[in-house]
């Protein structure tokens, strides 16, 4: 059983596993057995009451109606959107103009900022009375938004924010994948007289497949567990339209003072993800034909 | 005719084919467009952090009609530098990204390898594993985690911080490290052990070398990751490690919002990162190839 | 009418020149090969003709029409590429569907193209497949069939048999000439590979460093190599190489080198009474050596000896030296055996002895 094949397996994997165990698993465990039981910070008794969160949480209709939709919606809009960006701008990169690489550059700025101050920022020129974005809006003649107080203008300003931060992600990934097709489908094609928007459709778009499926299995995951730059710029706001379910999970547990539902919220949030990961992933797959 | 008398003979010439719309519009008029996209687009990314740098260089009354102000002042700078959490701060950021990268990248190399060279229960169940771990929210388990470093004693320390994040990279780059090992030729490591080279050996001198295009790019991307995180910063350090993170986002908070010193940090935030991307950005692309 | 001139044609990537003052005509429905060893220019020059190169300096042009501005799908041309090139993600119908779609052909007739094209090559049951699952000979069919139902003016072939295994590559080869007779259209191939020049070329362009060496038929080539290095390389194996020293005298032109003293009469001697004196190179193809010829008169004689012996079973190869220079001869009696350090005696007719410049390698008249 444990031949020097399996030995040098399972020795290349021990550091990784070492760290895993201690500083995720233990703590998962942690939170998830917290779950079971009656905790806050108040009561140290820890009494176990079974599924008693879970269901609470399940049958909660802001979690249900809401908060699930939102996350959803949030995790849908913003990882096309960002496919669609980064993908545009992919295209954009792969040509040689002056001034590409500073281009380039200007383009990553995103992904040099930290999510939090961007998140700041972003809030701050969307404020309603000192914001940038209303007084542009104004000089043009458009009446100034109350961004942060309606529903779809609050979503869209988040959506605004997780595209900005990301799309420079999908562009870097997919300009790598531009790169690295090889040059003789396309010269076929050019004597074949394809048009430009044929060659994309017909030959860029399919044989990128296999990167955007990563890309987006990555993304759709860490979409839909998005918390600090939905908590700054909007805390799940206005009356919990942008309540993503990572916030409720947060305020169950650190507001309402109720470690265990905001654990037992989070770990639904998690079962959610892997089932979803794994029909994304696998829908996708079928798509593009990719062999995992 | 003979040849040379073909070659001399008149040729019809074929005008090239109508460039489209907007060439007609100007000589050029195709690339007027082209550059006026390009600039549109650098515009609209890089605004959010000229507005930044707009309002860490405005004195703290303009700030609230940043737009509309017209004095500029480096004060913000000097003033933040001043204080010795933030020059603190900077100093622990830089080695908490530098160290996380290297430690992260050694342990996930490993795993990534074992991924790709290997089939059966024992790298079925490792993938499993970290995939179904990636998905869970840091939400439930982050206030579990800051008792276990407690415990552990290392709360608030740099390796407090250092051992998490390469517990999450694990689950992140190991995919990605397999993806690499995958596109590499396994024949030259079985010329490698054929030749009397140990398993390790076969790892550490033929297909680690290979991999070093991919390595550099993920180096890039996990250092700039670890530069800006701020879950982790906020939970798991308090004031013996300030974070940078941590410490600009203090600098916006209930009782006062001080927007032109957490501007003026993250512009000097911005530097080292500005300077990663850079020079890694060339790196990254080509080290991403599949 | 699809003749495809090439006037004064030349490339250069920077200071770097890869094709120079390249001068071509090719007479409709020929079948013109390029050929030569990597980076001569060969594939430079047809990827120009394609559009797929911007040409720097002359013109092209293809049925009477300049195409240096031309983009490659408005020269209506077919290309077959060394690695296939097909799309990997479409079936093979869609593969030889797409040229036609691009052009917006009615489907039905696309269909009847395909149908037509398929079984010319014999790949109908594959169309329904991916690339991937076809092997290397059936991709090339596709790729083949691709440019067949486009049914363009010219034919551009870049080494389409150079990753195919040997056998594969002689049958393919039959297969085109088949081909060619059915679908007779102007075609520019190019190959490193000689043999395949030979049998598939109505005229032969050597090129080397970008410069075409000589144009002429097969047997021309053959024949009448223009330089040292069209003689070298055209014919397998290989033509033997000397260097002498040209002497005359009132009476006899001989040439000599250590071991070797030959006297030639009429043109040839003529020949060395203008070089006499001077050093130059003497060229004799293994297939033209005779071991023991007939006494007729007329043939140059010399004596070698033999170091090693090739068995090919249908003849033998002989290696032997002359005065230390190594000498193969062909074509011999595949049962006759010999013992190393024979010494034999070879004889060639003078027609078959060439003359080449010891400087450039031109060959001399």
């Amino acid at each position: 059983m444990f031949g020097e094949r399996q030995r040098f397996m399972l020795l290349l994997i021990a550091p990784a596993a070492a760290a895993l165990v201690f500083f995720q698993v233990v703590p998962i465990l942690t939170g998830a057995n917290a779950s079971f039981r009656d905790w806050s910070l108040h009561d140290p008794q820890m009494t176990w009451v079974g599924l008693k969160h879970y269901i609470y949480v399940l049958t909660d209709p802001g979690f249900v109606w809401t908060v699930m939709p939102n996350t959803i919606f949030f995790m849908v809009v913003s990882v096309a959107c960002s496919l669609v960006s980064g993908l545009a701008l992919a295209l954009l990169l792969n040509r040689n103009f002056p001034g590409r690489a500073v281009v380039q550059t200007i383009l990553l700025l995103p992904l040099m900022v930290a999510p939090v101050v961007a998140a700041i920022m972003i809030r701050w020129m969307f404020n309603d009375q000192f914001g940038i974005v209303n007084a542009v809006l104004e000089a043009f003649g458009l009446p100034g938004q109350p961004w942060l107080a309606q529903r779809a203008t609050a979503f869209s300003v988040i959506l605004i924010a997780d595209i900005w931060l990301w799309t420079p992600w999908f562009a870097l990934l997919l300009l790598a994948g531009l790169q690295s097709l090889p040059r003789e489908p396309f010269e076929a094609a050019a004597i074949d007289g394809a048009s430009r928007w044929r060659v994309f459709r017909y030959l860029t778009v399919p044989m990128l497949r296999p990167v955007m499926v990563v890309c987006i299995v990555i993304r759709a995951i860490d979409a839909f567990r998005t918390f600090d730059i939905v908590w700054t710029i909007s805390a799940g706001g206005p009356a919990r339209s942008t309540e993503l379910f990572s916030i409720y999970a947060y305020i169950e547990a650190f507001q309402a003072m109720n470690f265990a539902r905001g654990s037992a919220a989070a770990m639904i949030g998690a079962a959610v993800i892997v089932v979803l990961a794994i029909i994304i992933f696998r829908v996708l797959n079928r798509w593009s034909e990719v062999s995992k | 005719m003979t040849s040379s008398e073909r070659l001399a003979a008149p040729l019809d010439v074929v005008a090239p084919p109508r460039k489209g719309f907007f060439a007609a519009l100007a000589p050029g008029g195709g690339k007027m467009l082209f550059a006026l996209v390009v600039a549109g687009t650098a515009f609209l990314f890089a605004f959010p952090v000229l507005w930044l740098l707009l309002t860490a260089l405005r004195p703290a009354s303009g700030v609230f009609y940043v737009h509309r102000g017209t004095e500029f002042t480096l004060h913000n700078f000097v003033e933040v530098l001043q204080q010795e959490s933030v020059f603190h701060a900077f100093v622990n950021s830089f080695a908490i990204a530098t160290f996380a990268t290297i430690l992260s990248l050694g342990v996930t190399v490993t795993s990534g390898y074992m991924l790709s060279r290997f089939r059966g229960p024992v790298p079925s169940g490792w993938f499993a594993i970290i995939y179904v771990l990636r998905c869970v929210p840091y939400i439930s388990w982050v206030l579990p985690l800051f008792f276990v470093t407690r415990q552990l004693g290392i709360f608030d320390s740099y390796w407090g911080l250092l051992l998490p994040h390469v517990a999450v990279h694990v689950c992140f780059f190991s995919w990605i490290m397999k993806g690499f090992f995958d596109g590499i030729d396994p024949s030259m490591e079985y010329a490698a052990l054929i030749d009397g080279c140990t398993r390790w050996g076969a790892f550490f001198r033929v297909a680690m070398p290979a991999a070093v295009p991919g390595l550099t790019a993920l180096a890039i991307l996990c250092w700039l990751y670890t530069w800006n995180e701020f879950l982790f910063a906020l939970m798991l350090t308090s004031h013996k490690t300030p974070i940078l993170t941590v410490v600009m986002a203090q600098f916006v908070h209930e009782l006062g919002m001080e927007w032109h010193l957490m501007s003026a940090t993250a512009i000097l935030a911005l530097i080292p990162a500005l300077i990663v991307t850079i020079f890694g950005q060339k790196y990254v692309i080509k080290g991403l190839r599949v | 009418m699809a003749e495809v001139i090439l006037k004064n044609v030349g490339k250069a990537y920077g200071q770097v020149v890869a094709v120079r003052d390249f001068n071509l005509t090719i007479a409709d429905q020929e079948f013109v090969v390029l050929v030569g060893p990597s980076g001569c220019g060969k594939s430079t020059t047809l990827r120009m003709v394609a559009g797929l190169e911007e040409i720097t300096s002359g013109v092209i042009a293809i049925g009477g029409k300049v195409v240096n501005e031309l983009p490659p799908k408005d020269r209506d041309i077919a290309m077959v590429f060394q690695n296939y090139a097909l799309y990997q993600h479409m079936s093979v119908r869609d593969n030889l569907a797409f040229g036609l779609r691009n052009r917006k052909v009615p489907e039905a007739e696309i269909d009847k193209q395909i149908a037509h094209a398929v079984k010319m090559l014999g790949i109908e049951p594959l169309l329904e497949r991916r690339p991937r699952q076809l092997s290397g000979g059936q991709q090339q069919r596709v790729a083949l069939g691709r440019c067949l139902v486009r049914n363009p003016k010219l034919f551009l072939f870049d080494e389409p048999l150079s990753n195919l295994d040997a056998q594969l590559r002689s049958q393919m080869r039959m297969e085109l000439k088949e081909l060619r007779k059915r679908v007779p259209t102007t075609s520019i191939y190019v190959t490193h590979d000689q043999v395949e020049a030979m049998t598939l070329g109505d005229r032969i362009v050597v090129m080397k460093d970008g410069l075409v060496q000589q144009v002429g038929t097969p047997l021309d080539l053959y024949r009448r190599p223009a330089n040292r290095f069209v003689a070298g390389f055209i014919g397998s194996p290989a033509m033997n190489f000397i260097e002498v020293t040209a002497s005359a005298t009132e009476s006899e032109a001989m040439i000599g080198a250590p071991g070797l003293s030959l006297s030639f009469a009429g043109q040839k001697a003529a020949l060395l009474r203008a070089h006499a004196g001077k050093t130059v190179v003497m060229g004799v193809r293994p297939q033209h050596l005779l071991l023991d010829g007939a006494d007729a008169a007329g043939l140059v004689r010399f004596a070698a000896t033999l170091s090693a012996s090739e068995q090919l079973g249908d003849q033998q190869l002989l290696d032997l030296r002359v005065g230390g220079a190594p000498i193969r001869v062909a074509g011999i009696d595949p049962a006759l055996s010999l013992a190393d350090g024979t010494e034999l005696h070879l004889s060639a007719m003078p027609e078959n002895v060439h003359f080449f410049d010891a400087a450039d390698g031109h060959v001399l008249t």
